[in-house]
């Protein structure tokens, strides 16, 4: 972190993998590790939409579908990153090419977690209940996480600048929109599941 | 929120829509913004390069798409004026005007698109293209939502009996709609005119 530039040559991407490989190696073990986390926390959220939702609940399994590709997604450019890190000795392009398909996965999939955002942020604001289950804004800023992300597709077409995937808007961006999307889920979940269980046991 | 929401209040200040819808809509500002500052400072690195490039441009086409966009924010004005004072099909008609003028800029682009890449200017043609396709093309993705968003509209003012929750629902969409409609005026300033 940040990613090496996609406009680095064979060399210098063979080396990066050289120096750093016990670190290369040790990260990716950690995000292997680490990945099927990620499904808990995506269950909590299905669980807080069917509440919303009900039983016939579209919104509920696409979130928990396209939420689930990222984690798969998450795990493929890991398993680049290790296999490119696995034996830093073969051909330096062989290296560069497992190391654009880890980035490509890890970036580049960002489309279905624009349409896990858009799900959540669509279910949250048709939310009928008496006592909405989210507040109406946090499916405002659902909505806005994900279109935050669609620039991360067009990592594509560069190799530097803003749009290329260290860039601002592939790259900083999302980081941090990411990682702010995940606390304020995570607090409001949270708060939910506290006030449902206090109200289960008082009955 | 709905109470202030009474005609009779309509004088004092009021926040159109909803407050949530706000989040969105500054949201998404901040990243145009930010989007807008890079254009700028890239373009500040190379101004020969920006400035000739632009005098390819199709100023027309860009001009109209804006007479476009201003049209259509005229008619989304129009529309929750008439829902205010509870006249929904004329609201609806609005509303309609609204969405083909985007409609309108949608066919426009693809045209000067189609125009620019026919003439070999494409996003790898130099920086000042890059960030034309890619800020103008972001831009057309929120375009087409706003069409959708015009849709609901639709939907929702033709209603004989449109109470305060339903002009909330439209100003909600209407201010969307306007966020779009800034947006593109500051897009064809910077690509367009900016000398």
């Amino acid at each position: 972190m940040p990613p090496p530039s996609a406009g680095f040559g064979a060399a210098e991407i063979a080396s990066i993998y050289q120096e750093n490989n016990l670190s290369i190696r040790s990260g990716a073990l950690l995000m292997m590790a680490s990945a099927g986390l990620m499904c808990p926390f995506l269950a909590a959220i299905a669980m807080q939409m069917r509440a919303i939702e009900g039983r016939h609940g579209v919104l509920t399994i696409t979130q928990i579908s396209a939420g689930t590709v990222s984690v798969v997604a998450f795990v493929f450019a890991t398993v680049a990153w290790t296999a490119a890190a696995f034996r830093p000795e073969r051909s330096g392009d062989l290296t560069q090419l497992l190391n654009d398909i880890g980035w490509i996965y890890f970036l580049m999939t960002f489309t279905t977690f624009v349409v896990q955002d858009f799900a959540v942020g669509f279910a949250i604001l048709g939310d009928k209940n008496e006592h909405p289950v989210f507040p109406r804004w946090l499916g405002y800023f659902n909505l806005w996480v994900g279109v935050t992300f669609m620039p991360a597709a067009l990592l594509t077409y560069f190799k530097t600048g803003p749009f290329a995937w260290n860039g601002l808007f592939v790259w900083w961006i999302p980081l941090v929109v990411f990682f702010s999307w995940y606390a304020t889920m995570f607090v409001y979940i949270r708060g939910n599941i506290l006030r449902q269980s206090a109200a289960s046991q008082a009955t | 929120m709905s109470a202030s929401l009474k005609p009779s209040s309509l004088e004092e200040p009021h926040l159109p829509g909803e407050t949530g819808v706000w989040v969105f809509i500054l949201g998404d500002m901040l990243m145009f913004a930010l989007l807008f500052s890079v254009f700028v400072y890239y373009r500040s690195e190379d101004v020969p390069l920006f400035s000739h490039s632009q005098t390819t441009l199709n100023q027309t086409l860009g001009a109209f798409n804006t007479l476009l966009m201003l049209s259509s924010s005229w008619f989304v004005a129009l529309a929750i004026h008439s829902a205010r004072k509870n006249l929904g099909n004329i609201s609806a008609r609005f509303f309609s005007l609204a969405f083909l003028c985007g409609l309108g800029f949608v066919v426009v682009k693809f045209f000067e698109y189609r125009e620019k890449i026919i003439a070999g200017f494409t996003i790898t043609t130099n920086d000042f293209y890059m960030y034309y396709f890619m800020l103008t093309g972001i831009h057309l993705v929120h375009v087409v939502i706003g069409m959708g968003v015009l849709a609901f509209l639709i939907m929702t003012s033709r209603n004989p009996n449109l109470e305060d929750s339903h002009v909330n629902v439209l100003e909600s969409g209407a201010s969307f709609w306007h966020m779009v409609d800034i947006l593109w005026i500051v897009l064809f300033a910077l690509f367009y005119l900016l000398r």
